[in-house]
Protein backbone atom coordinates (compact mmCIF):
# COMPACT_ATOMS: atom_id res chain seq x y z
CA UNK A 1 0.00 0.00 0.00
CA UNK A 2 0.94 3.77 -0.68
CA UNK A 3 1.86 5.71 2.05
CA UNK A 4 0.92 9.50 2.44
CA UNK A 5 3.18 12.19 3.16
CA UNK A 6 0.12 14.79 3.87
CA UNK A 7 -3.36 13.41 4.04
CA UNK A 8 -6.50 15.29 4.58
CA UNK A 9 -9.95 13.93 6.07
CA UNK A 10 -13.20 15.59 5.26
CA UNK A 11 -11.38 19.13 5.60
CA UNK A 12 -13.68 22.08 5.63
CA UNK A 13 -12.41 25.55 5.51
CA UNK A 14 -14.41 28.92 5.49
CA UNK A 15 -13.07 32.75 4.50
CA UNK A 16 -15.49 34.53 7.02
CA UNK A 17 -18.89 33.13 5.75
CA UNK A 18 -17.57 31.94 2.20
CA UNK A 19 -17.22 27.84 1.85
CA UNK A 20 -13.98 27.66 0.58
CA UNK A 21 -13.25 23.97 1.09
CA UNK A 22 -15.59 21.74 1.46
CA UNK A 23 -15.24 17.69 2.40
CA UNK A 24 -12.08 17.40 1.01
CA UNK A 25 -10.24 13.86 1.09
CA UNK A 26 -6.79 14.33 -0.23
CA UNK A 27 -3.42 12.73 0.24
CA UNK A 28 -0.19 13.32 -1.23
CA UNK A 29 1.85 9.96 -1.98
CA UNK A 30 5.67 9.98 -0.27
CA UNK A 31 8.56 10.72 -2.93
CA UNK A 32 6.04 11.54 -5.69
CA UNK A 33 4.60 14.27 -7.36
CA UNK A 34 0.90 15.62 -6.56
CA UNK A 35 -0.38 18.64 -8.79
CA UNK A 36 -3.55 20.08 -8.23
CA UNK A 37 -5.38 21.82 -11.23
CA UNK A 38 -8.68 23.34 -11.79
CA UNK A 39 -9.54 27.06 -12.44
CA UNK A 40 -8.82 30.20 -11.15
CA UNK A 41 -10.28 30.56 -7.42
CA UNK A 42 -11.20 26.98 -7.24
CA UNK A 43 -9.66 26.51 -3.76
CA UNK A 44 -6.24 24.99 -5.03
CA UNK A 45 -3.92 27.60 -3.42
CA UNK A 46 -6.06 27.47 0.39
CA UNK A 47 -5.65 23.57 0.10
CA UNK A 48 -2.36 23.94 -0.33
CA UNK A 49 -1.74 26.41 2.33
CA UNK A 50 -3.77 24.60 5.02
CA UNK A 51 -0.25 22.38 5.14
CA UNK A 52 2.34 24.44 6.52
CA UNK A 53 -0.64 26.48 8.39
CA UNK A 54 0.05 29.43 6.11
CA UNK A 55 -3.82 30.20 6.25
CA UNK A 56 -3.49 31.41 9.37
CA UNK A 57 -2.02 34.63 8.51
CA UNK A 58 -5.39 35.60 7.37
CA UNK A 59 -7.70 37.03 9.83
CA UNK A 60 -11.70 34.80 9.95
CA UNK A 61 -10.17 31.09 8.92
CA UNK A 62 -11.76 28.42 10.29
CA UNK A 63 -10.77 24.99 9.42
CA UNK A 64 -12.44 21.88 10.35
CA UNK A 65 -11.32 18.14 9.72
CA UNK A 66 -8.64 16.32 9.98
CA UNK A 67 -4.99 16.99 8.40
CA UNK A 68 -2.54 14.16 9.12
CA UNK A 69 1.34 14.92 8.27
CA UNK A 70 2.93 11.48 8.65
CA UNK A 71 0.08 10.55 10.16
CA UNK A 72 -0.01 12.43 12.64
CA UNK A 73 -2.69 15.25 13.55
CA UNK A 74 -1.76 18.56 12.16
CA UNK A 75 -2.53 20.10 15.23
CA UNK A 76 -0.20 18.76 17.54
CA UNK A 77 2.47 19.57 15.34
CA UNK A 78 5.17 22.66 16.45
CA UNK A 79 4.29 25.32 14.10
CA UNK A 80 7.87 26.00 13.88
CA UNK A 81 8.90 22.24 13.03
CA UNK A 82 5.90 22.01 10.60
CA UNK A 83 7.27 24.40 8.22
CA UNK A 84 11.03 23.30 8.59
CA UNK A 85 9.50 20.00 7.65
CA UNK A 86 7.14 21.38 4.89
CA UNK A 87 8.55 24.26 2.62
CA UNK A 88 7.10 25.87 0.34
CA UNK A 89 7.61 27.91 -2.93
CA UNK A 90 5.37 30.71 -3.73
CA UNK A 91 3.70 31.88 -6.84
CA UNK A 92 6.04 34.96 -7.92
CA UNK A 93 9.63 34.10 -7.03
CA UNK A 94 10.31 36.10 -3.98
CA UNK A 95 13.83 36.25 -2.91
CA UNK A 96 14.74 38.77 -0.22
CA UNK A 97 16.20 41.58 -1.12
CA UNK A 98 19.91 40.59 -0.01
CA UNK A 99 22.71 38.84 -1.11
CA UNK A 100 22.82 35.39 -2.39
CA UNK A 101 24.09 33.80 0.59
CA UNK A 102 22.15 35.63 2.86
CA UNK A 103 18.89 34.29 1.38
CA UNK A 104 20.45 31.07 1.96
CA UNK A 105 21.39 30.98 5.17
CA UNK A 106 18.70 32.67 6.55
CA UNK A 107 16.50 29.17 7.20
CA UNK A 108 20.20 28.05 8.97
CA UNK A 109 20.26 31.09 11.03
CA UNK A 110 16.84 30.98 12.48
CA UNK A 111 16.85 27.38 12.72
CA UNK A 112 20.29 27.64 14.50
CA UNK A 113 22.50 25.36 12.41
CA UNK A 114 26.11 25.57 12.80
CA UNK A 115 27.75 27.90 11.49
CA UNK A 116 30.51 25.37 10.21
CA UNK A 117 28.35 23.79 8.29
CA UNK A 118 26.67 26.77 6.04
CA UNK A 119 29.16 26.27 3.30
CA UNK A 120 28.65 22.56 2.80
CA UNK A 121 25.02 23.24 2.66
CA UNK A 122 25.00 25.77 0.88
CA UNK A 123 26.82 24.23 -1.79
CA UNK A 124 24.56 21.03 -1.81
CA UNK A 125 21.30 23.16 -2.05
CA UNK A 126 22.28 25.18 -4.92
CA UNK A 127 23.85 22.25 -6.78
CA UNK A 128 20.49 20.36 -6.03
CA UNK A 129 18.58 23.03 -7.90
CA UNK A 130 21.49 23.33 -10.87
CA UNK A 131 22.40 26.47 -9.97
CA UNK A 132 26.16 25.86 -8.23
CA UNK A 133 28.05 26.46 -11.98
CA UNK A 134 26.43 29.70 -12.37
CA UNK A 135 26.27 31.35 -9.19
CA UNK A 136 29.05 29.76 -7.07
CA UNK A 137 31.20 33.31 -7.82
CA UNK A 138 28.32 35.35 -7.26
CA UNK A 139 26.86 34.30 -3.50
CA UNK A 140 27.41 38.24 -2.61
CA UNK A 141 25.53 39.80 -5.54
CA UNK A 142 21.92 40.92 -4.71
CA UNK A 143 19.63 37.79 -5.37
CA UNK A 144 17.22 40.85 -6.89
CA UNK A 145 19.62 40.51 -9.98
CA UNK A 146 19.02 37.26 -10.70
CA UNK A 147 16.82 36.28 -13.79
CA UNK A 148 12.99 34.95 -12.64
CA UNK A 149 13.77 31.71 -13.71
CA UNK A 150 16.91 32.16 -11.37
CA UNK A 151 15.12 33.40 -8.60
CA UNK A 152 12.91 30.72 -8.50
CA UNK A 153 15.38 28.19 -8.67
CA UNK A 154 17.17 30.10 -5.55
CA UNK A 155 13.66 30.05 -3.14
CA UNK A 156 13.61 26.28 -3.99
CA UNK A 157 17.24 26.36 -2.34
CA UNK A 158 16.32 28.39 0.00
CA UNK A 159 13.44 25.78 1.00
CA UNK A 160 15.85 22.71 0.61
CA UNK A 161 18.82 24.22 3.40
CA UNK A 162 16.42 23.63 6.11
CA UNK A 163 15.89 19.92 4.79
CA UNK A 164 12.39 19.71 4.73
CA UNK A 165 10.52 16.58 3.41
CA UNK A 166 7.77 18.04 1.64
CA UNK A 167 7.67 20.70 -0.78
CA UNK A 168 4.63 22.91 -1.39
CA UNK A 169 4.60 24.67 -4.89
CA UNK A 170 2.42 27.62 -5.58
CA UNK A 171 2.21 27.65 -9.61
CA UNK A 172 6.11 28.18 -9.21
CA UNK A 173 6.10 28.52 -13.11
CA UNK A 174 3.30 31.39 -13.40
CA UNK A 175 5.69 34.02 -13.59
CA UNK A 176 8.46 32.26 -15.67
CA UNK A 177 8.66 31.90 -19.79
CA UNK A 178 7.93 29.03 -21.10
CA UNK A 179 11.69 27.78 -21.16
CA UNK A 180 12.39 28.56 -17.57
CA UNK A 181 9.19 26.52 -16.60
CA UNK A 182 10.73 23.46 -18.97
CA UNK A 183 13.77 23.84 -16.86
CA UNK A 184 12.19 24.14 -13.13
CA UNK A 185 9.68 21.06 -14.41
CA UNK A 186 12.44 19.46 -14.88
CA UNK A 187 14.13 20.35 -11.21
CA UNK A 188 10.99 18.87 -9.87
CA UNK A 189 11.23 15.60 -11.29
CA UNK A 190 14.94 15.53 -9.76
CA UNK A 191 13.66 16.91 -6.43
CA UNK A 192 11.03 13.70 -6.19
CA UNK A 193 13.79 11.14 -5.49
CA UNK A 194 14.17 13.12 -2.20
CA UNK A 195 11.59 15.12 -1.49
CA UNK A 196 7.32 14.40 -1.78
CA UNK A 197 6.42 17.51 -3.89
CA UNK A 198 2.75 18.89 -3.50
CA UNK A 199 2.14 21.53 -6.91
CA UNK A 200 -0.55 23.55 -7.48
CA UNK A 201 -0.63 24.81 -11.09
CA UNK A 202 -3.22 26.00 -13.62
CA UNK A 203 -1.46 24.64 -16.71
CA UNK A 204 -3.19 21.39 -17.33
CA UNK A 205 0.21 20.64 -19.59
CA UNK A 206 2.28 21.16 -16.63
CA UNK A 207 0.40 18.50 -14.54
CA UNK A 208 0.13 16.04 -17.20
CA UNK A 209 4.13 16.57 -18.09
CA UNK A 210 5.49 16.35 -14.50
CA UNK A 211 3.10 14.87 -12.04
CA UNK A 212 2.53 11.13 -10.63
CA UNK A 213 -1.40 12.03 -9.30
CA UNK A 214 -3.14 14.59 -9.78
CA UNK A 215 -6.41 16.43 -8.10
CA UNK A 216 -9.28 18.03 -9.88
CA UNK A 217 -10.91 20.68 -7.90
CA UNK A 218 -13.53 22.99 -8.45
CA UNK A 219 -15.74 25.38 -6.21
CA UNK A 220 -14.25 24.22 -3.04
CA UNK A 221 -14.66 20.14 -3.88
CA UNK A 222 -12.11 18.08 -4.71
CA UNK A 223 -14.03 16.39 -7.96
CA UNK A 224 -11.39 13.44 -8.54
CA UNK A 225 -7.89 12.29 -7.38
CA UNK A 226 -5.87 9.45 -9.22
CA UNK A 227 -3.13 8.86 -11.35
CA UNK A 228 -1.96 11.62 -13.57
CA UNK A 229 -2.32 8.82 -16.48
CA UNK A 230 -5.89 8.17 -15.57
CA UNK A 231 -7.08 11.27 -15.11
CA UNK A 232 -5.99 12.74 -18.24
CA UNK A 233 -6.81 10.08 -20.48
CA UNK A 234 -10.32 8.77 -18.97
CA UNK A 235 -11.93 10.65 -16.89
CA UNK A 236 -14.21 9.21 -14.08
CA UNK A 237 -16.04 12.59 -13.19
CA UNK A 238 -17.75 14.67 -16.46
CA UNK A 239 -16.87 17.87 -15.69
CA UNK A 240 -12.88 16.68 -15.07
CA UNK A 241 -13.38 15.66 -18.58
CA UNK A 242 -14.86 19.02 -19.73
CA UNK A 243 -12.02 21.18 -17.94
CA UNK A 244 -9.43 18.72 -19.62
CA UNK A 245 -10.73 18.71 -22.68
CA UNK A 246 -11.06 22.71 -22.75
CA UNK A 247 -14.64 22.93 -22.44
CA UNK A 248 -14.38 25.30 -19.41
CA UNK A 249 -11.79 26.92 -16.91
CA UNK B 1 -22.04 79.08 -22.28
CA UNK B 2 -20.63 79.12 -25.29
CA UNK B 3 -17.26 76.50 -25.27
CA UNK B 4 -15.21 79.02 -25.77
CA UNK B 5 -16.09 80.77 -22.80
CA UNK B 6 -15.24 77.70 -21.18
CA UNK B 7 -11.96 76.86 -22.27
CA UNK B 8 -11.40 80.58 -21.51
CA UNK B 9 -12.11 80.16 -18.00
CA UNK B 10 -10.17 76.85 -17.80
CA UNK B 11 -7.02 78.63 -19.02
CA UNK B 12 -7.26 81.30 -16.63
CA UNK B 13 -8.19 78.73 -13.62
CA UNK B 14 -5.13 77.11 -14.65
CA UNK B 15 -2.69 79.92 -14.42
CA UNK B 16 -3.67 80.83 -11.42
CA UNK B 17 -3.25 77.46 -9.64
CA UNK B 18 0.27 77.56 -11.68
CA UNK B 19 1.08 80.53 -10.45
CA UNK B 20 0.22 79.48 -6.42
CA UNK B 21 2.21 76.57 -6.91
CA UNK B 22 5.14 78.58 -7.99
CA UNK B 23 4.60 81.38 -5.38
CA UNK B 24 5.86 78.91 -2.66
CA UNK B 25 9.42 78.35 -4.84
CA UNK B 26 9.18 82.02 -4.79
CA UNK B 27 9.55 82.18 -1.07
CA UNK B 28 12.28 79.70 -0.95
CA UNK B 29 13.96 81.69 -3.12
CA UNK B 30 13.26 85.02 -1.13
CA UNK B 31 14.50 83.22 2.20
CA UNK B 32 17.60 82.06 0.82
CA UNK B 33 18.59 85.85 -1.05
CA UNK B 34 17.61 87.38 2.52
CA UNK B 35 19.55 85.20 4.57
CA UNK B 36 22.14 85.10 2.53
CA UNK B 37 22.53 89.14 1.36
CA UNK B 38 22.33 89.70 5.03
CA UNK B 39 24.34 86.77 6.51
CA UNK B 40 27.58 86.23 3.89
CA UNK B 41 28.91 90.22 4.28
CA UNK B 42 29.96 89.44 7.81
CA UNK B 43 32.00 85.84 6.50
CA UNK B 44 34.19 88.49 4.37
CA UNK B 45 34.52 91.42 7.40
CA UNK B 46 34.88 88.91 10.35
CA UNK B 47 36.62 86.03 8.16
CA UNK B 48 35.25 82.71 7.85
CA UNK B 49 37.34 80.83 10.26
CA UNK B 50 36.87 83.34 12.74
CA UNK B 51 32.98 82.69 12.87
CA UNK B 52 32.72 78.80 12.04
CA UNK B 53 35.90 78.14 14.30
CA UNK B 54 35.43 80.46 16.88
CA UNK B 55 34.94 79.87 20.39
CA UNK B 56 33.91 83.04 21.79
CA UNK B 57 30.65 85.18 20.68
CA UNK B 58 30.54 88.76 22.15
CA UNK B 59 29.22 90.02 18.98
CA UNK B 60 28.94 93.68 20.41
CA UNK B 61 32.99 93.27 21.19
CA UNK B 62 33.69 92.00 17.38
CA UNK B 63 33.72 88.32 18.44
CA UNK B 64 31.29 85.85 16.46
CA UNK B 65 32.67 82.56 17.07
CA UNK B 66 29.87 80.31 17.00
CA UNK B 67 31.74 77.40 17.03
CA UNK B 68 30.34 75.82 20.58
CA UNK B 69 26.66 76.32 19.11
CA UNK B 70 27.48 74.37 16.17
CA UNK B 71 29.05 71.73 17.92
CA UNK B 72 25.70 71.92 20.08
CA UNK B 73 23.42 71.89 17.82
CA UNK B 74 25.05 68.59 16.70
CA UNK B 75 25.25 67.39 20.01
CA UNK B 76 21.72 67.75 21.18
CA UNK B 77 20.15 66.03 17.24
CA UNK B 78 22.64 63.07 17.69
CA UNK B 79 21.25 62.96 21.58
CA UNK B 80 17.54 63.22 19.97
CA UNK B 81 18.45 60.66 17.38
CA UNK B 82 19.70 58.37 20.09
CA UNK B 83 16.31 58.45 22.12
CA UNK B 84 13.58 59.19 19.55
CA UNK B 85 15.38 56.43 16.72
CA UNK B 86 15.54 53.50 18.31
CA UNK B 87 11.61 54.61 20.75
CA UNK B 88 10.07 55.90 16.86
CA UNK B 89 11.77 52.53 15.24
CA UNK B 90 9.77 50.07 17.59
CA UNK B 91 6.57 52.00 17.42
CA UNK B 92 6.70 52.24 14.18
CA UNK B 93 7.37 48.49 13.83
CA UNK B 94 4.69 47.39 16.68
CA UNK B 95 2.10 49.41 14.36
CA UNK B 96 3.02 47.95 11.05
CA UNK B 97 3.72 44.42 11.96
CA UNK B 98 1.82 43.56 15.54
CA UNK B 99 -0.87 46.32 15.82
CA UNK B 100 -4.25 44.87 15.30
CA UNK B 101 -6.72 47.26 13.32
CA UNK B 102 -8.07 48.71 16.88
CA UNK B 103 -4.90 49.52 18.07
CA UNK B 104 -3.98 50.95 14.63
CA UNK B 105 -7.25 53.03 15.31
CA UNK B 106 -6.17 54.96 18.08
CA UNK B 107 -2.42 54.98 17.80
CA UNK B 108 -1.83 56.54 14.39
CA UNK B 109 -4.95 59.43 15.41
CA UNK B 110 -2.55 60.19 18.75
CA UNK B 111 0.93 59.78 16.56
CA UNK B 112 -1.02 63.23 14.54
CA UNK B 113 -1.49 64.61 17.53
CA UNK B 114 1.66 64.55 18.58
CA UNK B 115 3.20 66.03 15.56
CA UNK B 116 0.56 68.66 15.86
CA UNK B 117 1.49 69.54 19.42
CA UNK B 118 3.39 73.25 19.44
CA UNK B 119 6.68 72.77 20.45
CA UNK B 120 6.47 75.24 23.28
CA UNK B 121 4.66 72.96 25.03
CA UNK B 122 7.01 70.60 24.87
CA UNK B 123 9.34 72.99 26.15
CA UNK B 124 6.98 73.88 28.49
CA UNK B 125 6.69 70.02 30.33
CA UNK B 126 10.41 69.80 29.52
CA UNK B 127 10.67 72.91 32.39
CA UNK B 128 8.08 71.15 34.51
CA UNK B 129 8.92 67.88 34.69
CA UNK B 130 12.15 66.84 32.74
CA UNK B 131 14.40 69.81 34.30
CA UNK B 132 13.48 69.02 37.84
CA UNK B 133 14.00 65.38 37.73
CA UNK B 134 17.46 65.54 35.68
CA UNK B 135 18.20 68.11 38.74
CA UNK B 136 17.12 65.94 41.43
CA UNK B 137 18.49 62.75 40.09
CA UNK B 138 21.48 63.36 38.24
CA UNK B 139 22.31 66.84 39.82
CA UNK B 140 23.45 69.96 38.09
CA UNK B 141 20.82 72.52 37.29
CA UNK B 142 18.50 70.28 35.21
CA UNK B 143 18.91 72.59 32.13
CA UNK B 144 21.23 70.56 29.84
CA UNK B 145 22.13 68.54 26.65
CA UNK B 146 20.63 65.59 28.57
CA UNK B 147 16.95 67.70 29.31
CA UNK B 148 17.24 69.01 25.45
CA UNK B 149 18.07 65.01 23.96
CA UNK B 150 15.08 63.86 25.68
CA UNK B 151 12.77 66.82 24.87
CA UNK B 152 13.39 66.70 21.30
CA UNK B 153 14.08 62.89 20.85
CA UNK B 154 9.98 62.86 22.04
CA UNK B 155 9.35 65.68 19.59
CA UNK B 156 10.80 63.98 16.44
CA UNK B 157 9.12 60.57 17.46
CA UNK B 158 6.59 61.84 14.76
CA UNK B 159 8.23 62.28 12.27
CA UNK B 160 10.41 58.84 12.40
CA UNK B 161 7.68 56.95 13.35
CA UNK B 162 5.15 57.58 10.44
CA UNK B 163 8.18 57.55 7.55
CA UNK B 164 9.45 54.41 9.00
CA UNK B 165 5.89 53.12 9.22
CA UNK B 166 5.54 54.13 5.43
CA UNK B 167 8.78 52.41 4.93
CA UNK B 168 7.72 48.72 6.52
CA UNK B 169 4.72 48.95 5.28
CA UNK B 170 5.91 49.29 1.89
CA UNK B 171 7.50 46.46 2.54
CA UNK B 172 6.18 42.73 -0.29
CA UNK B 173 4.07 41.04 1.64
CA UNK B 174 5.40 38.28 -0.50
CA UNK B 175 8.93 38.48 2.13
CA UNK B 176 7.22 38.10 4.96
CA UNK B 177 5.31 34.84 3.75
CA UNK B 178 8.48 33.59 2.45
CA UNK B 179 9.90 33.87 5.86
CA UNK B 180 7.36 32.37 7.73
CA UNK B 181 7.13 29.68 5.55
CA UNK B 182 10.76 28.86 6.20
CA UNK B 183 9.97 27.94 9.84
CA UNK B 184 10.76 31.76 11.36
CA UNK B 185 8.99 33.81 14.08
CA UNK B 186 7.17 36.68 13.55
CA UNK B 187 9.86 38.38 15.50
CA UNK B 188 12.34 36.15 13.20
CA UNK B 189 10.72 37.34 10.33
CA UNK B 190 10.35 40.81 11.55
CA UNK B 191 13.95 41.48 12.11
CA UNK B 192 15.79 39.59 9.97
CA UNK B 193 13.55 40.47 6.60
CA UNK B 194 11.52 43.21 6.75
CA UNK B 195 13.63 45.78 8.76
CA UNK B 196 16.37 44.79 6.50
CA UNK B 197 14.24 45.43 3.71
CA UNK B 198 12.86 48.56 4.84
CA UNK B 199 16.47 50.25 6.05
CA UNK B 200 16.58 52.80 3.37
CA UNK B 201 13.13 54.75 4.17
CA UNK B 202 13.92 53.90 8.32
CA UNK B 203 17.53 55.52 7.24
CA UNK B 204 15.60 58.57 5.88
CA UNK B 205 13.00 58.55 8.68
CA UNK B 206 15.98 59.35 11.20
CA UNK B 207 17.90 62.22 9.23
CA UNK B 208 14.06 64.14 8.72
CA UNK B 209 13.97 63.91 12.31
CA UNK B 210 16.67 65.03 12.69
CA UNK B 211 16.61 67.82 10.31
CA UNK B 212 13.48 68.48 12.22
CA UNK B 213 15.79 68.32 15.77
CA UNK B 214 18.43 71.15 14.33
CA UNK B 215 15.44 73.27 13.56
CA UNK B 216 13.69 73.10 16.29
CA UNK B 217 14.13 76.51 18.54
CA UNK B 218 11.63 77.25 21.45
CA UNK B 219 11.31 74.11 22.92
CA UNK B 220 15.47 74.19 23.02
CA UNK B 221 15.71 77.55 24.39
CA UNK B 222 13.22 76.41 27.03
CA UNK B 223 15.53 73.50 28.32
CA UNK B 224 18.89 73.81 27.15
CA UNK B 225 20.28 76.72 29.49
CA UNK B 226 21.88 78.70 26.77
CA UNK B 227 25.31 78.69 27.72
CA UNK B 228 28.18 80.06 25.53
CA UNK B 229 30.19 77.16 25.78
CA UNK B 230 30.89 73.64 24.47
CA UNK B 231 29.07 71.21 27.03
CA UNK B 232 31.59 69.04 29.47
CA UNK B 233 28.76 66.50 30.04
CA UNK B 234 24.92 65.58 29.78
CA UNK B 235 24.32 67.24 32.29
CA UNK B 236 26.04 70.45 31.07
CA UNK B 237 24.01 73.76 29.48
CA UNK B 238 24.27 73.93 25.99
CA UNK B 239 22.98 77.04 23.66
CA UNK B 240 22.21 75.52 19.45
CA UNK B 241 22.63 78.13 16.74
CA UNK B 242 18.74 78.32 16.33
CA UNK B 243 18.27 79.38 19.83
CA UNK B 244 21.26 81.74 19.85
CA UNK B 245 19.21 83.75 16.99
CA UNK B 246 16.02 83.53 18.76
CA UNK B 247 17.51 85.00 22.25
CA UNK B 248 19.22 87.79 21.03
CA UNK B 249 17.57 88.98 17.63
CA UNK B 250 15.01 91.31 19.21
CA UNK B 251 17.88 93.36 20.69
CA UNK B 252 20.64 92.88 18.21
CA UNK B 253 21.80 95.88 15.81
CA UNK B 254 24.81 96.84 13.24
CA UNK B 255 27.31 93.88 13.15
CA UNK B 256 25.57 91.51 15.99
CA UNK B 257 22.34 91.43 13.36
CA UNK B 258 24.36 90.34 11.26
CA UNK B 259 26.47 87.85 13.20
CA UNK B 260 22.63 86.43 13.78
CA UNK B 261 22.53 86.26 10.48
CA UNK B 262 25.63 84.30 9.39
CA UNK B 263 24.59 81.70 12.05
CA UNK B 264 21.47 81.10 9.69
CA UNK B 265 23.54 80.36 7.07
CA UNK B 266 25.50 77.70 8.98
CA UNK B 267 22.05 76.48 10.22
CA UNK B 268 20.16 76.68 6.51
CA UNK B 269 23.71 74.85 4.97
CA UNK B 270 23.28 72.04 7.98
CA UNK B 271 19.49 71.52 7.09
CA UNK B 272 20.38 71.05 3.28
CA UNK B 273 22.87 68.95 3.26
CA UNK B 274 20.55 66.97 6.07
CA UNK B 275 18.03 67.55 3.52
CA UNK B 276 20.05 65.84 0.62
CA UNK B 277 21.02 63.00 2.39
CA UNK B 278 17.48 61.98 3.06
CA UNK B 279 16.57 62.41 -0.83
CA UNK B 280 19.26 60.64 -1.72
CA UNK B 281 18.79 57.84 0.85
CA UNK B 282 14.91 57.49 -0.60
CA UNK B 283 15.14 58.01 -3.94
CA UNK B 284 17.88 55.24 -3.94
CA UNK B 285 15.01 53.42 -1.99
CA UNK B 286 12.62 53.88 -5.09
CA UNK B 287 14.59 53.10 -7.88
CA UNK B 288 15.83 49.41 -6.20
N1 LIG C 1 -7.95 35.76 2.23
C1 LIG C 1 -9.13 35.42 1.66
N2 LIG C 1 -10.28 35.92 2.14
C2 LIG C 1 -11.46 35.59 1.58
N3 LIG C 1 -11.60 34.77 0.53
C3 LIG C 1 -10.48 34.23 0.00
C4 LIG C 1 -9.19 34.53 0.54
N4 LIG C 1 -8.26 33.87 -0.19
C5 LIG C 1 -8.95 33.19 -1.13
N5 LIG C 1 -10.28 33.41 -1.03
C6 LIG C 1 -11.32 32.83 -1.87
O1 LIG C 1 -11.22 31.45 -1.84
C7 LIG C 1 -11.38 30.89 -3.13
C8 LIG C 1 -10.20 30.03 -3.47
O2 LIG C 1 -9.04 30.80 -3.57
P1 LIG C 1 -7.65 30.18 -3.96
O3 LIG C 1 -7.39 29.02 -3.10
O4 LIG C 1 -6.65 31.26 -3.94
O5 LIG C 1 -7.92 29.71 -5.46
P2 LIG C 1 -6.92 29.12 -6.54
O6 LIG C 1 -5.57 29.03 -5.94
O7 LIG C 1 -7.50 27.82 -6.93
O8 LIG C 1 -6.96 30.08 -7.70
C9 LIG C 1 -11.55 32.05 -4.08
O9 LIG C 1 -12.90 32.17 -4.41
C10 LIG C 1 -11.11 33.24 -3.31
O10 LIG C 1 -11.89 34.36 -3.63
MG1 LIG D 1 -3.82 30.15 -6.38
Amino acid sequence: MLDCALKTDKLNLYYGAFHGLKDVDFCVYRNAITSLIGPSGCGKSTLLRCFNRMNDLIDDVAVQGTILVNDEPLAGIDIIELRKKIGMVFQRPNPFPFTVRENLVYGLKVHGYNKRRYDEILERCLKAVGLWEDIKDKLNTPAMSLSEEMKQRLCVARVLTVEPEIILLDEPCSALDPIATLKIEELMIELKRNYTILIVTHNMQQAARVSDYTGFMLLGDLIEFGETSKIFTSPADERTDGYITGRFG
Amino acid sequence: MSSNKAVFKERIIKQILTAFAFSSLLFLFLIFAFILVEGLPLFYKAGVKNIIFGMKWAPTRGFFGIFPMIVSSFLVTFGALVIGGPLGLGCAVYLAEYAGRQQKMFLKPALELLAGIPSVVYGFLGVLYIVPFIRTFFGGSGFSLLATSIVLGIMILPTVISISYDALMSVPRSYREGALAMGSTKWQSTWRVVIPAAKSGILASCILGMGRAVGETMAVIMVAGNALKIPGGLLDPLRTLTSNIALELSYASGDHRLGLFSTGVVLLFIIMVLNYFANFVIRRTVIK
